[in-house]
């Protein structure tokens, strides 16, 4: 559960609940929004925040005070949204990611996706457009644009998170945005906007 | 980086892919400041498809963030959690 191997600590009941009230409880914004962009689903959402919590504070002995607990606390939430709910999704059936991820990484892919999208475009999706189309990303893709370009993680923290090597989260990071920019490019079309 | 003259700019980049790749490390944080030094301030004034690109992916980076964040977890949630966490440090 952790995300270094570090030795086990003895909290006292006062110093478990001050890291969960000052180290996990202001991350839950956050928390709540990877849920939801994950599952896609209000109730599951909340569902899987609490089990997370939960979660956090039945390991909180392997929690090391000082070390990243949002990292931690996305880890956690990353592998029960994994074990528990992306198997009871309603997402249409998964393809398998080895194979998404080979054709997202082949030369061809790379000419085809031109980001001919512009800027002016851009800023007149005032309405749910960007949402929509990162909501409509292959859930690994979304996952690593919501943890880099929503939260801010660095690469090494999200190599953690994943439990992927840092290679794998630049590449998919790539490929991410390159189908981002797509479906934005196809929404700009949608509204008027010729590209080039 | 200033506000260069497009018609004087290259106008087609030799090197799109590495400069994309360098573009995204440099946003991300990632780049080194040397980087960052020769990108930013060098070829980004002499390149007009790296100069739209770099735009295009701050102005993404800002709707991706003022658009899908910012809501607040629901109350009630917080509250039942906090108490479950309560209950299980009285029992």
């Amino acid at each position: 559960m952790e995300l270094e191997e570090t030795a086990k600590q003895h909290y006292t009941d006062s110093e478990r609940q001050q890291i969960f009230d000052n180290e996990f409880m202001p991350h839950i914004n956050s928390m709540y929004n990877f849920a939801y962009r994950l599952t896609l689903d209000q109730d599951d959402s909340k569902d899987l925040v609490q089990d997370t919590y939960l979660k956090a504070y039945r390991f909180i002995d392997s929690f090391q005070q000082g070390t990243n607990a949002k990292a931690w606390l996305f880890r956690i939430l990353k592998n029960s949204f994994i074990n528990d709910y992306r198997k009871k999704s309603k997402e249409p059936s998964k393809v398998d990611y080895q194979e998404v991820e080979s054709y997202y990484n082949s030369e061809e892919v790379d000419r085809q996706i031109t980001p001919d999208l512009r800027v002016e475009a851009l800023k007149d999706m005032i309405g749910d457009e960007i949402s929509n189309a990162l909501n409509s990303l292959d859930v690994d893709f979304r996952t690593v644009i919501i943890l880099c370009d929503l939260e801010g993680f660095k690469y090494d923290e999200m190599a953690k998170i994943l439990d992927i090597p840092i290679g794998t989260v630049r590449s998919r990071l790539h490929r991410a945005r390159n189908l981002l920019k797509e479906k934005l490019s196809e929404y700009a079309k949608q509204m008027g906007y010729k590209t080039a | 980086m200033s506000n260069p003259d497009q018609s004087r700019m290259k106008q087609d980049c030799a090197n799109k892919k590495e400069c994309m790749q360098m573009l995204q490390l440099i946003l991300d944080g990632e780049a080194t400041a040397e980087q960052k030094d020769h990108f930013l301030k060098h070829h980004l004034d002499e390149c007009l498809p790296c100069f739209n690109n770099y735009h295009l992916e701050v102005a993404i980076r800002q709707m991706l963030k003022s658009k899908c964040t910012g809501d607040c977890a629901p109350q009630e949630l917080v509250d039942s959690i906090k108490a479950k966490v309560i209950r299980n440090l009285a029992s």
